[in-house]
């Protein structure tokens, strides 16, 4: 894998950890859930591929930012659900102050070549 | 990635599956609500979610070590790779178990022996008392005390507690309505203070019993109070019968008490009960009879007991009728090291023989990893060719000779387990053994430690060498087309080289041992050993103080032996050929040579039956042996040998007739013995030079014409035997002549039965100890040297096959064709012999105290040596060169 293709998919990655994490602040979801919860709120706009929501959740609980545990869904299917823990909250909170910093920065950067 | 999840990422993978299928199970639930067709649901639901094993690979991914992940591999390829070559899978775990096995076994002897503290508490406190003197002749250090030297010391000393050990003999206990033989040691009060150990029950001996005509007491150790009698702790103060007398019990020892003293008497026996020394200045205490040992006062140093004991020389020494110029001194060596002084030698000489074990063992296995580096060329350039690292080539050969490195520690530790075991029965018999010899833990790490050494130094260096390899070259060649002599084979013979020189030093120091031992075995007994057996007891007893009952014993005993069916003759003697004889001097009164009344001369003396020659068959050179006719009323008489004859009457036209005095005693000599061989420790006069058996001079004195005095004096060290010569065979005998000595005292215990064969072999035991030992290494050895060689020969052959099917299609005989191929092994061979005969030639000039009958350059065994090595190395050479003659040249031709 090339450096160049490497790092891009480390940016994808951390957005997509981001994204997880904010789904998980509603409360508890298994996979499904935050998947449909991610393309909802984002009116269909970030339609990754389902699939790769899993290698997030393995990463993100290996860092002990969320816990699972297998329960019965509103569909009446076994189901493994997230919740966020006590770390992937505090971690939530600076992924989105750095996240609207860096939005805030790029809007700036954005309005200065239009005018 | 965490280590957790690295050993659960089997179960993970599981679950991640089926969370997966729930997933789509719920987007196919949400399409058919939408509307959707089952089957069209289900295939939507795919298409969005990708490829689910792509992700659950992904995640396993995630979840692994590297590190571990590679080493997993390689482990599985090399086990697989080792199982391949089964030959040199065995060659070269056998060659490292039998290096490590031998060197595990001999370290854990040296470790118990020299390396681990005395088992007393505080041993570097525990020192003995050391005469030193020095005199413009030379110095000489010793550790035994007389008995004015002890009691001196034990008066006048203020730096340490000192306590004095006597000798160690053999005693009749009758306990219980039985007579038993036990092993007697006379220690000093205060000992079991001194040492450390106090008695578990009762208590130790006062100064009060420890003087002449104190109380009879004694001290029984553990094992003896457990045997004879059951435990019993109401045993204390209870009267037991010992030596003839009524002795009271007042302590018993813990269990494993230590013994502090060797003594050429003891080999080989623990010690069952302790009686008080009752030291004096004369009779014993008049000889260097004693041991004393000494435990430093707290706070006192080395230097202060040092000084203290040197201010008391003067008076210690008062009685030695030395020269003035003489310097006289006491001091206090270190117990540790004077224990250990007398197995010292010969144990760092088989460890540096196990040590050469291991190196010739190292050796092979570099070579045998060198040769499989080079046959497997093909297969590592193939793989680098693949993209494979040198670094990963390097790691993986590691970890192959890192495995056998393990398979061989493992092997070895268990083979070293079984030696330690062996050498642990067999070394009792030889050394006092203090403590018990077994594989402990340091043994255990200093031979993984070996292990992992011979492993990473040596699969490090085939490792570099193959993987510099050039890939293409590797892959155009593929290690069958290149011509002779690539340089690539040189370490191996320089290996090769080195393997055979160290098994000449090796073998040459096994062979002198061999060529001692059967010198010793083949020396002449000076008597018929046929059909002999020998029966001592103790005569340490009051029942025995007086000389009429000593001879009168004998007599009785002898009359009923003799007519034993089957008894040619009997005899008894106070020592027995190939046993150590008494040291005791005399003057000679009249003749060419004659001693002032002050001096005198020391030899070796034996008091005899009537009988004693004739039934040993001792040939009579001049005059007559001992008769019954020389009683206690006649005049006195002596029998000497020839040795005698030779070193004290030098010159002197005739013995026959001369009188010496002895013991207050005058005699005349009436006849002239042949020598017979006596054991190590007798006195030998100057300029002789006495191995373990030796021909000593030595006077023979009638049994009636002795002195109450000296036969006590005696008996406290030697047990008198009877000697026997039967035309039956031995085992149905000995009942026979038991029964016939209990007949005259049925409270006299046997202490051995032995033939003169055992009393040949027991002093022998250590020299065959010795041999067996390095000849089997010695043998190791060669057989290691052959296995390398073998190999280097078979791997050439292998490597040069098509070269040599081009030679063999070009005219040459089979017959060049393998001398081509083997004789570089012999020439190796011969090189290596040379260096290693040199290398012999130094290493056994340290083997020469272990040498008798035979100098430390001995051409017999030299060329033996060199001509079994030689042999080896050409046949280890030819066989391999054979497969020659199955190469056809056509069918190599056509492997282009």
């Amino acid at each position: 894998m090339t450096l160049k293709k490497r790092a891009a998919q480390e940016l994808l990655q951390g957005t997509l950890d981001m994204l997880v994490l904010q789904t998980l602040r509603l409360g508890p979801a298994h996979g499904y859930t935050i998947a449909r919860v991610i393309e909802q709120r984002s009116d269909a706009v970030l339609q990754v591929e389902q699939g790769s929501l899993y290698p997030a959740l393995n990463r993100l609980e290996d860092r002990g930012w969320i816990a699972s545990y297998w329960a019965t869904s509103e569909n009446n299917r076994r189901a493994r659900y997230y919740k966020l823990t006590a770390s992937g909250r505090r971690q939530l909170s600076e992924e989105t102050s750095r996240w609207d910093r860096m939005v805030r920065a790029i809007g700036r950067v954005m309005r200065a070549i239009e005018e | 990635m965490g280590f957790r999840r690295f050993l659960r990422r089997g179960r993970i993978d599981a679950e991640r599956a089926l969370e997966m299928r729930a997933h789509l199970d719920h987007y196919a639930d949400d399409l058919i609500a939408a509307g959707w067709t089952k089957d069209a649901a289900c295939r939507e639901a795919r298409r969005r979610f990708g490829n689910p094993t792509a992700i659950r690979e992904e995640i396993y991914d995630m979840n692994s070590l590297p590190i571990l992940e590679t080493l997993a591999r390689d482990l599985r390829y090399g086990f697989r790779m080792l199982r391949k070559t089964p030959g040199f899978t065995i060659a070269a775990a056998l060659t490292l178990a039998l290096g490590i096995g031998a060197n595990t076994a001999v370290f854990s002897v040296v470790n118990a022996l020299l390396l681990e503290p005395l088992p007393f508490p505080h041993p570097d406190r525990l020192a003995f008392l050391e005469r030193h003197f020095r005199s413009p002749r030379g110095e000489s250090r010793d550790i035994g005390a007389d008995g004015q030297m002890w009691l001196t010391v034990r008066d006048h000393a203020t730096a340490v507690d000192a306590a004095a050990i006597g000798g160690t003999s053999g005693v009749n206990l009758v306990a219980n309505d039985q007579a038993a033989y036990v092993q007697q040691q006379r220690v000093s009060a205060g000992y079991f203070h001194a040492v450390g150990i106090p008695p578990v029950i009762g208590r130790e001996f006062t100064k009060d019993e420890d003087r002449e005509g104190g109380a009879p007491v004694v001290v029984l150790g553990h094992e003896l109070w457990t045997r004879v009698f059951g435990s019993d702790p109401s045993v204390l103060n209870r009267t037991i019968t010992l030596k003839g007398e009524a002795y009271t019990v007042v302590g018993v020892l813990p269990e494993n008490f230590p013994i502090t003293q060797r003594s050429s008497f003891t080999a080989g026996h623990g010690i069952d009960l302790w009686t008080p020394l009752k030291a004096s200045t004369t009779g014993e205490g008049g000889g260097t009879n004693f041991v004393v040992i000494a435990r430093l006062h707290d706070g006192v140093s080395w230097a202060e007991a040092r000084s203290d004991v040197m201010r008391l020389a003067e008076q210690a020494f008062v009685r030695w009728r030395l020269r003035p110029d003489t310097l006289k001194e006491l001091s206090f060596v270190p117990m540790q090291g004077a224990m250990t002084q007398s197995v010292r030698q010969p144990l760092l000489m088989l460890w540096g023989a196990v040590g050469i074990v291991l190196l010739i063992a190292c050796v092979n296995i570099a070579g045998l990893l060198l040769a499989r580096g080079s046959t497997r060329t093909r297969e590592i350039a193939t793989r680098m060719a693949l993209g494979s690292g040198r670094r990963a080539v390097i790691r993986q050969l590691l970890v192959e000779s890192a495995l056998l490195a393990m398979a061989g520690g493992v092997l070895g530790l268990l083979f070293g387990w079984l030696a330690v075991s062996f050498l642990g029965r067999l070394g009792a018999d030889v050394f006092d053994v203090w403590q018990p010899i077994g594989v402990n833990g340091r043994v255990v790490a200093a031979t993984l430690g070996i292990a992992l050494v011979t492993s990473v130094v040596f699969g490090l260096v085939p490792a570099v060498q193959t993987s510099r390899l050039d890939v293409q070259a590797g892959l155009a060649k593929t290690g069958t087309r290149g011509v002779a002599g690539a340089s690539s084979r040189w370490p191996r013979r320089v290996l090769v080289l080195a393997e055979v020189a160290l098994g000449v030093v090796l073998l040459v120091g096994a062979g002198l041992l061999i060529r001692t031992f059967i010198h010793l075995r083949d020396l002449s007994p000076g008597f018929d050993e046929t059909n002999l057996v020998t029966m001592s007891v103790s005569l340490q007893d009051a029942r025995y103080k007086e000389t009429a009952q000593v001879s009168g014993l004998f007599e009785d005993a002898l009359r009923r032996l003799r007519a034993v069916p089957g008894v040619v003759n009997a005899g008894v003697a106070l020592g027995m050929p190939y046993t150590r004889l008494l040291n005791y001097g005399f003057r000679r009164i009249d003749g060419a040579h004659v001693d002032g009344e002050r001096e005198g001369q020391i030899t070796n003396q034996s008091y005899v039956t009537p009988g004693f020659f004739e039934t040993l068959k001792v040939p009579v050179l001049e005059g007559r042996t001992i008769a019954e006719s020389d009683t206690a009323t006649s005049a006195g008489v002596a029998v000497v040998n020839r040795a005698f004859a030779e070193a004290y009457y030098k010159g002197d036209p005739r013995v026959i007739g001369r009188h010496i005095s002895s013991g207050g005693t005058v005699r005349e000599i009436v006849g002239i013995v042949g020598n017979t061989q006596q054991g190590e420790a007798g006195w030998a006069p100057d300029g002789v030079v006495t191995g373990p058996l030796t021909a000593l001079p030595c006077a023979y004195v009638p049994v009636t014409q002795t002195s109450p005095g000296f036969l006590r004096l005696v008996h406290t060290w030697f047990q008198p035997s009877w000697v026997v010569r039967t035309t039956m065979p031995i085992e149905q005998v000995v009942p026979e002549l038991r029964r016939a000595i209990q007949d005259v005292d049925p409270r006299l215990p046997i202490a051995t039965v032995s033939t003169i064969g055992d009393l040949r072999g027991n002093r022998l035991a250590a020299q065959q100890f010795m041999m067996s030992l390095v000849a089997g290494l010695g043998f190791i050895a060669l057989a290691l040297s052959a296995i390398g060689i073998h190999g280097l020969i078979a791997s050439s052959v292998t490597e040069r096959t098509r070269e040599l099917g081009i030679r063999l299609a070009l005219g040459a005989t089979t017959r060049q064709a393998m001398h081509a191929v083997a004789l570089p092994g012999i020439a190796l061979a011969a090189v290596g012999v040379a260096i290693g005969a040199a290398g012999a030639v130094a290493v056994a000039r340290l083997l020469r105290s272990f040498l008798w009958g035979v100098t430390p350059t001995d051409p017999g065994t030299f060329a033996g040596v060199i001509g079994v090595l030689l042999a080896v190395a050409t046949l280890a050479s030819v066989v391999p060169a054979l497969r020659v003659l199955r190469l056809d040249p056509a069918q190599t031709l056509r492997a282009e």
